[in-house]
Formats: structure tokens, sequence, C-alpha cells
């Protein structure tokens, strides 16, 4: 009622300084034009570009795990690792905290970069790898990384990260994908352990004598974003497919192993023993999914086991890994995030030296420190020392860890570091498949082909 | 000339010519200019600070291939060449036709009728307005969480509703033909409460005497809306149609709920220009092109905004 009144108000104002009503209500929505569209259009773009960080003070790191008044595990171990740094060291590290939808998915970081009030140090999946070498964001770690710690590291996990025997960034983990299944949900169903699927065959016919009232069977992630293309690479890899050729010149997007994954998810969806959406932030969040019985089996990554301590404790759940296509041969992706340093921050060679002191070096401290890790996030190590030391305190002696590490992560490949563009035409390719019932061969066939003009004028990190 | 009584004209004179010297050299329609000026001299600086500058700025990033990381090439109209053979770019752009297209004429006739609902004199009409309006005033965020909630497939509160009627079982928001009109849906009942209280105002400004002489003469409701309300609406009606026009193509609500609800799936089939603009900048970092992109969608605007003012000659239509 207030706006009305104002409103009422303001025309009568108008009216007094001989403006019609009629011309005041134009002349407002002449006004509201501008104001709307200049708002979220262009103000927004009108920032970018910048100059490079200069100014002195503490390095900033920018993560999604310590700060905003969080107390949890992870954040612990951010805030101890930057305490026990600046215990020893002139150059002082500072966390500043990201929540995670919008690290991943928002403005701040690509804003920050582009305003040049960037971080110094940041956390980045091999996904975002092109982005930032490309750009020469990237500050190169290996004058700073001792032989010993470098051969230390898993050498597939460290591959997405380097350019020319250069590393550029340090694994902080590895997080490999398996399918989560709800053990009650299997004893309603008349299902044991040995009807565990092994092959899509099976998990389709599975997932359907799941399905009941409104749990579904099975559940692939819906919703159109990057992480969804890192969920459907493995079922593309187990049948001999990629996005790219091994040459990085050409795709090989329309091979069978493209299609026959294409048409996988697409059945799920057909059959209607997949929903066209997930609950919570996608198919990576159990608790919302999993344990609210939306569905009764859900591809998630290593980190879901954290989650289910700390969301659903109570909640019986086992672990089998992601299905095969006829002829396929297993694999999985262990994407997992690393540090890197911003080569346009204030102390690029500082940032560096503290990476690689909390994560890639042979001392104690340092593989500690990772062992640490994998205790707070409930992961899987980059480092085959941190592994062997985490085994010898029984961190992977329950179950899931046990399977994580001798069943899901043996023969798991790294998430693919493609620009955004090859991973947009994916992400639409996986979308107009899986919920637009497009064709796959056809949609294969043209991804493919975008690929590779766009292949034609790209110059940068080799495409792995 | 002067149209007050004689001794009230003997009281003022002495007082304006007591006045004058105290002004001397500024007139009264220059002092009130002045003041305008000064009121509005804050808001301005504002607008030409965060808004002309930053515009001015955006327009001229279009002619430039941008990364993000410090680094700008001029490329001409290059930017504006790839939007027109960009097939995502284009389908935003039919994303946002039939958004437009669908939501402004909804909302005008839903507000409308909502207006002119609550103007009647009953009880409760109070609660009613207020009903109404209440979405307005809650985040979209919330909002956009909310009703994806309400719609998830299966045990979404709509579906069990619709269930019950037997058209149930449907994915709102995962299925490419349902997920726009989804959206609109939620979208119009986000807004018909503030735009039902503009037209309200309009209504409330049209005498009662006209409808009482009308009811006289014998004319039915239909008739008393058809030659008194519709016409002297005009004005209101040329407001709401053209604000909720800028609102719609600018995407100012509908990316929020975009954002939340859908992220422009399923298969870009919720993918509005400005959420392809705000994807090409902030996702890909192609800041140039996503500022060609915004530049253009203005002129769109502006032209369709043009055309609307010159056929109803600024919301005068009796002139027309």
């Amino acid at each position: 009622m207030q706006d009305k009144k104002n409103m009422a108000r303001q025309v009568e104002v108008a009216e007094e300084h001989g403006i019609s009503r009629r011309q005041f209500l134009a002349r407002g929505a002449a006004f509201t034009l501008a104001a709307a569209v200049t708002g979220p259009g262009l103000t927004v773009l009108s920032g970018c570009g910048g100059s490079d960080s200069s100014a002195s003070g503490p390095l900033e790191f920018w993560q999604f795990d310590a700060g905003g008044g969080g107390n949890s595990p992870q954040a612990k171990w951010y805030l101890d690792v930057a305490d026990a740094w600046n215990k020893d060291h002139e150059t002082q590290i500072k966390m500043k905290y990201i929540p995670v939808q919008d690290y991943i998915s928002g403005t701040k970081l690509k804003t920050g970069f582009a305003s040049g009030e960037g971080p110094d140090i940041f956390v980045a999946s091999s996904n975002d790898f092109t982005l930032y070498y490309n750009n020469g964001a990237l500050q190169d770690l290996t004058p700073f990384i001792e032989d010993g710690a470098r051969d230390d590291f898993y050498q597939n996990v460290l591959a997405t990260r380097m350019v020319d025997d250069k590393i550029y960034a340090v694994p902080l983990e590895v997080e490999p994908l398996a399918m989560y299944y709800s053990v009650k949900a299997f004893e309603d169903a008349g299902l044991s352990e040995a009807d565990i699927p092994e092959t899509w065959d099976q998990l389709l016919e599975v997932a359907g004598k799941l399905k009941k009232g409104d749990r579904f069977g099975v559940l692939f992630e819906t919703n159109a974003n990057f992480y969804q293309n890192f969920t459907w690479y493995p079922f593309m890899w187990q049948g001999g497919g990629d996005t790219v050729a091994k040459s990085g010149k050409e795709s090989a997007f329309d091979s069978k192993g493209g299609v026959q994954a294409l048409q996988f998810w697409q059945d799920a969806i057909e059959m209607g023993v997949a929903p066209r959406k997930a609950l919570g932030s996608g198919a990576g969040d159990l608790s919302a999914n999993l344990v609210q019985g939306h569905c009764a089996i859900e591809e998630c990554g290593i980190w879901g086991v954290g989650d289910m301590r700390q969301n659903a404790p109570d909640f019986e759940y086992g672990v089998f890994k992601l299905p095969r296509p006829p002829g396929g041969t297993y694999t999985t992706n262990f994407g997992g995030w690393a540090w890197a340093v911003s080569s346009k921050g204030k102390n690029p060679e500082e940032a560096a030296k503290f990476c690689v002191w909390a994560l890639g070096s042979m001392s104690e401290d340092s593989i500690e420190r990772g062992v640490r890790w994998l205790e707070s996030d409930g992961v899987m190590g980059a480092r085959k020392s941190v592994v062997e030391q985490a085994t010898q305190r029984g961190h992977f002696d329950p179950e899931p860890m046990k399977f994580f590490r001798d069943e899901a992560f043996p023969g798991s490949r790294a998430e693919n570091r493609y620009p955004p563009e090859i991973s947009k035409m994916v992400n639409d390719a996986i979308q107009n498949c899986q919920l637009g019932g497009a064709d796959p061969k056809q949609t294969a066939e043209q991804t493919a082909q975008n690929i590779d003009s766009f292949l034609e004028g790209y110059s940068g990190a080799p495409l792995i | 000339m002067s149209s007050g009584p004689p001794h009230v004209e003997a009281q003022r004179k002495p007082r304006r010519q007591e006045a004058k010297p105290v002004h001397r050299g500024l007139k009264r329609k220059h002092q009130e200019w002045l003041a305008a000026c000064l009121f509005i001299a804050p808001d301005a600086l504002g607008l030409f600070v965060f808004l002309v500058i930053p515009m001015v700025l955006a327009l001229g990033l279009g002619f430039f291939d941008v990364s993000g990381f410090g680094g700008f090439a001029f490329v001409g109209l290059a930017n504006y060449k790839t939007m027109f053979s960009d097939p995502l770019f284009l389908k935003s752009l039919r994303v946002t036709v039939i958004y437009v297209g669908v939501l402004v004429p909804s909302i005008f006739v839903v507000s409308l009728v909502l207006a002119l609902l609550v103007k009647q004199k009953l009880p409760f009409m109070g609660v009613f307005r207020s009903m109404f309006f209440l979405p307005h005033v809650v985040s979209l965020v919330v909002i956009g969480f909310v009703w994806q909630f309400m719609l998830i497939d299966g045990r979404g509160v709509v579906n069990q509703v619709l269930g019950a009627v037997g058209i149930g079982g449907r994915s709102w928001l995962g299925t490419p033909n349902l997920a726009l009109g989804t959206v609109l849906m939620v979208s119009i009942w986000f807004l018909m409460g503030y735009y039902m209280l503009i037209f309200l105002a309009g209504l409330q400004e049209i005498p009662q005497e006209y409808y009482d002489a009308a009811k006289v003469d014998g004319a039915g409701s239909w008739t008393r809306f058809w030659y008194i309300t519709w016409p002297l609406l005009k004005p209101t009606s040329f407001f709401v149609l053209l604000v909720s026009t800028v609102i719609a193509v600018a995407g100012l609500q509908g990316f929020d709920l975009i954002y939340v609800m859908t992220k422009g799936g399923p298969a870009n089939s919720t993918s509005l220009g400005i959420y392809y603009i705000y994807n090409q900048a902030f996702q890909y970092n192609n800041y140039g092109y996503a500022a060609a992109m915004a530049s253009f969608l203005i002129l769109v605007l502006l032209v369709a905004t043009a055309v609307m003012f010159v056929l109803t000659r600024g919301g005068r239509f009796e002139d027309v």
C-alpha cells in the first residue's frame, strides 16, 4: 500500500510541476527501461580487464572449505596449514572462503582475475586448467618441487596439471566416482548383494525393480553443468570413446563409445527408471537424493562417504563400481582438486613455495598433512606415500574406503582438461540426448564436427 | 489576471513586492529549476557513475576480445558477426521471444483482472491484496528453491495435486517442452501482485461519478469496463506493458529463477538471452562476446520500446 501511495504522490508532484500524469508514467517507463537493461546486462561486464595485483600484504588463498563460520574438519585442516606456515614465515597466508556453489559456477573467481583483484593461491580442478594456463595465469611450480616428491605423485594425477614437463598445480586429492545404493531399497525389492549390477543392462534392469512409488531406480546427474560431464565421461571411456582423440587435433566424440554412452543415459530416462531432475544441489548430493528416497542408486564420488557420515550416519548404504557396457573395460573418473598459484598475484614465488611446502615436499610434515586431509575430507590421496601412511593408520580399513582404494581407483582416469567451449559442446550433447530425446548418433556426429571446428583454431595446453 | 477576491489580492500584492528584492536576478521559475537540479543531482551522479559510464565501457568492450586476465585485442565487428552464426545465441533469442511473448500479455491480463477483483468493496479485500502482493516481497532465490521443491519429479506437491486429476507424474523442470512454461508460470505468479497494485492505482483514479452516470443510463458491467475503465486506464496500461516488456527482455527476474531452477536446461530450453550472456561472460570468460550480445539485446529493446512509444504517442492513445 505504501508503494501505491508513494506513486500517487509522485504523480501529484509531477502534475504540480506541469507534467501530466501520462507524461509522468511514460517518462517513468523510459527511466525503468534504461535502469533495467543497463544494470544486469552491461555493468557487470565493464569491470573486465584490470591490472595485476601488486599490493603488499598477506597472500590470499581462495577456497571453499575454510571460513564462512563453518567448523568442519576440512575448514580446521586448512586453517591449521595456514597457521603452521605463518608461524615460521614472513609472508603470511590468509584464507578466503567462497561458498562452493559460487566458487564452482559463480562469478567470484572469474571477476577476481578479471579485475586484477584475484587470489594469490586458489583451488582448481582439471576442468579449469586450460582456462587459467592458456591465459598465462598459472605460476610454474616445478623449480620448487624436488624430484622425489614429483615421483611420489600418481603420474596420471599429475599429468593433467603439467605442460611441457612443468608442473602448474599441486594435486590435493583424488575423488573417484562409484555407484551408491540404499540397502533398504534393495531389501524391499527382494534384491541382495548378488544382484549388484556389473553391466549397463543389468543396472537398468535392477533400477526397474527398485523403482517404487516416488522413488526412482537410479540417478545420474541431470543439471546442465560441467559436473554432469565429469560424471558422464567414464561411461564413454568404458566403451573406448573419448572427446578428443589422442592426437589432440581432432574429436573422437562420434565413436561407438560416445554414442552408446549417450544412448545409455537416454534409455535410463526413457525407461522411467531415472528422474529428469535431481534434488538438492544435484546428483553429487547423496543426502538430498539417496537418503531422501528420491532414488535407490546414485552415481557420486568418494566425497559421498563424508557426506553420509556427517549428514546421515544411520543410513545404511553400499557402493559398487560403475557398470560397464557390453565388451567394455571398467574405468571411472577420479577428478580431484589441486592448488594453483596465480602468476598475477602479489608474490607468486612465495605462494609457490607455500603450496609445495604444504602438499608437494618429501618432508614428514608434508606427507602427514596429506594424510590428515584424507582423514578430514574422507577422500583418496594423490601421492603414494600419503596413501601408504593413511593405509598404515587404518584410514582405508573400513568400508567403503577400502572399496575406493582397492576397487574403484585402480583403472581410473583423470578428469579431462578441456577449454570451456568444448565442455559446453559435450554438455549440450548430453542434455540433448538425456533430457531432450535427441538421436545419440546424430548428436555425437554434430558435436564431433563442432569440436573439430574449435580445435582448428585452438592453441594452448595439450588437451588430455 | 487575477481570479481571487479583491481583499485577498490586496493582501498578496505587498508580499510579492517585498519578496522580490530578496531573490534579485533569480526568477521563481529559475529557483525551482535550481532546486530541482539539486534534488536530482545525487541520483543523477550515481546513475552516471554506476550506470552510464559502465554502459559506455561495456558497449566498447563488445569490439574487443577480452580474456578476463588482462588481455585485450581489438576485433572490430567480429563478436557481432559471431553471434549471428552462434546457434546457441539464436536459440536463446528464440527462448527470449517466447518468454516475452507469453509473459507480457499474461501479466497484463492476470494483473488487470486481479486489480478489478480486489477493487470491489467486499470484506477482506485488504487481505487478498496483501496475499497477491506477498510473493513480491520474498527473495527470488527463495522463490526459486521453493518452487523447485514443489515441482520435483514424482514427489513434488504440484504432481501430487495434479495427480488427483490425472495429469500428474510429469517432470515440470526436467522436460524441455515443459520447463519454459513452468518458469513462466512461476514468473507470472511472482509478478502479478506488483502489476496488480499499479493497475489498482490507475483504477482508483477513475472518478466514481462516471460509473454512476453510466449505471443510470443502463450500462452493464462490460459496457462500463469497455467505455470507461479501458480508455481511462490506457496510460497505466502503457506503463505496465512497457515496464513488463523491459523486465522480461532484460530477464530481471527470469534470470534469478532460471539460475536457481533450471540453470538454462534441460537442453538449453530455458536459456534466456541474458542467461546465455551471463554464461559466456562468467563461465567461458568471453567478456567481449558477452558485451556484444548484451549491446545487441539492448538495441532490440530500444527499438521495441521506441515502436511502442511511437504507436501510442508515449501512452497518449487518444491522439493516435
